[in-house]
């Protein structure tokens, strides 16, 4: 998957209060990694992305690469691309398992 | 992926009730004695536009009829082209199939059917209403026919409980994905007929214990409840995304004239969406936080099931003894 796209079937948002929280949080130096910043809503069930998560899956417009998604997601955390390109294709092909994102 | 449930920024649902006006007078009916004044289009939109800006992904209309607002075609046009997810819940009398097709095309994602027995008399004599399990099931099928997906709904009450199986077998003869086996709530009528309509505890126990085994075996037919007291059983193993009542905590209610109460069952007004700031209201209410910061009391004190339960159902607490904290008169333990 080249270019990964939201299935659309997938009700979700940016829940705008707890991303400030977790920001902060994370500026502060504590572990975010368990909070949910993005709601995916699909038959009535819930699941929750984390900030990292939410933030690649906020790229998944079917437009972007893996590598433009991985580029985005460095800016983001002033890190090296190299270091977050391996994490996004496993996370994006965890997804896709799930049929969550789609061939863009 | 992210394991915790924290307060969402804004409700999933709004369960949105744009006039009291009925054609029916069911028996069970929360709202069949209200009256408020109704809001103009322009009110409306102006609610769908703060809708969308609080990120709200759906609405549901309900009633009162929701068909007999004239404009609700428009109404869900603009809510459905503005993102919003849009279904409703009807009585069927209004809705052939002329009217089904007018609902996809304005962009309904779903529609509820009520049926409350699969014998025709026994439904038009519970709501009061010759002929209206005739159209009800008319309407299911016209929704069929264009393409929309329909679901539908029965409140559990003693006329229903033992025969909900025949309910499911209606469902699946009409091309219907999804049954919800709604509890009965005591607001309004129901309230009044309370006596009548309402099992004991251990029949409500009994009922959700032989209704949990039939949509375990069940493949072809989404079995849905709502009754946060289910969630005391041990065969109850559905994660649900909130503990407890969903109202006030995964949505609101708007009476016709932009008031927001927690759910339709619960009278108790916590702002107007056209007068006060929507985040004010919903991280503020003092009614709502009660709401989602239960307190076990009488029985619940000290009961293993009150962490999933939550004490059940807020509305009927509320309904039976005007206090939230009390436990759900429907609760067997």
């Amino acid at each position: 998957m080249n270019k990964p796209l939201r299935n659309p079937e997938i009700v979700w948002r940016v829940e705008k209060r707890r991303q400030a929280e977790v920001l902060k949080a994370l500026e502060e130096g504590n572990d975010v990694d368990d909070s949910g910043t993005v709601i995916l809503l699909q038959s009535g069930m819930m699941h929750q992305l984390n900030l990292v998560g939410g933030l690649i899956w906020q790229q998944c417009d079917g437009q972007q690469s893996l590598a433009d998604i991985a580029g985005e997601l460095a800016k983001e955390f002033s890190v090296e691309q190299a270091e977050v390109e391996a994490d996004v294709a496993e996370f994006v092909a965890d997804l896709a398992e799930r049929g969550w994102l789609i061939n863009g | 992926m992210a394991e915790t449930t924290q307060m969402f920024s804004a409700p999933l649902t709004f369960n949105w009730t744009l006039s009291y006006r009925c054609n029916f007078t069911c028996d069970h009916c929360y709202s069949r004695d209200e009256q408020c004044p109704e809001l103009a289009i322009d009110d409306v939109k102006r609610i769908v536009d703060i809708l969308v800006e609080q990120q709200v992904p759906f609405i549901n209309f309900g009633g009162g009829e929701p068909l007999i607002r004239k404009d609700l075609f428009e109404i869900a046009e603009y809510a459905s082209k503005r993102g919003l997810n849009v279904s409703m819940n009807t009585n069927g009398w209004l809705l052939d199939e002329a009217a089904a097709q007018r609902l996809k095309d304005v962009g309904f994602k779903s529609v509820g059917i009520s049926i409350d027995s699969a014998e025709a008399a026994l439904h038009d004599a519970f709501r009061n209403m010759p002929g209206s399990y005739e159209k009800a099931v008319r309407g299911l099928d016209a929704l069929h026919k264009v393409g929309l997906k329909s679901t539908m709904s029965s409140v559990i009450s003693r006329i229903n409980y033992r025969a909900f199986r025949e309910l499911l077998d209606l469902a699946r003869g009409h091309g219907v994905g999804q049954v919800y086996l709604h509890n009965f709530k005591c607001s309004g009528r129901g309230f009044k007929n309370r006596e009548d309509l309402d099992l004991a505890p251990d029949e409500w126990q009994a009922f959700y214990l032989e209704a949990l085994s039939v949509k375990h075996q069940t493949n072809d037919l989404k079995i849905s409840f709502d009754d946060p007291v289910i969630a005391s059983l041990p065969e109850y193993q559905e994660k649900t995304i909130v503990k407890g009542s969903s109202c006030g905590k995964l949505s609101l209610h708007l009476r016709p004239n932009g008031d927001i109460t927690p759910c339709g069952f619960i009278p108790v007004v916590v702002g107007n969406i056209l007068k006060e700031d929507f985040e004010t209201i919903w991280f503020d209410s003092p009614v709502l936080k009660a709401m989602r910061a239960k307190e076990a009391t009488g029985k619940c004190s000290g009961c293993g099931a009150f962490d999933d339960c939550q004490g059940g159902c807020t509305a009927r607490a509320f309904a039976t003894t005007g206090d939230f904290n009390q436990p759900d008169p429907h609760c067997w333990k």
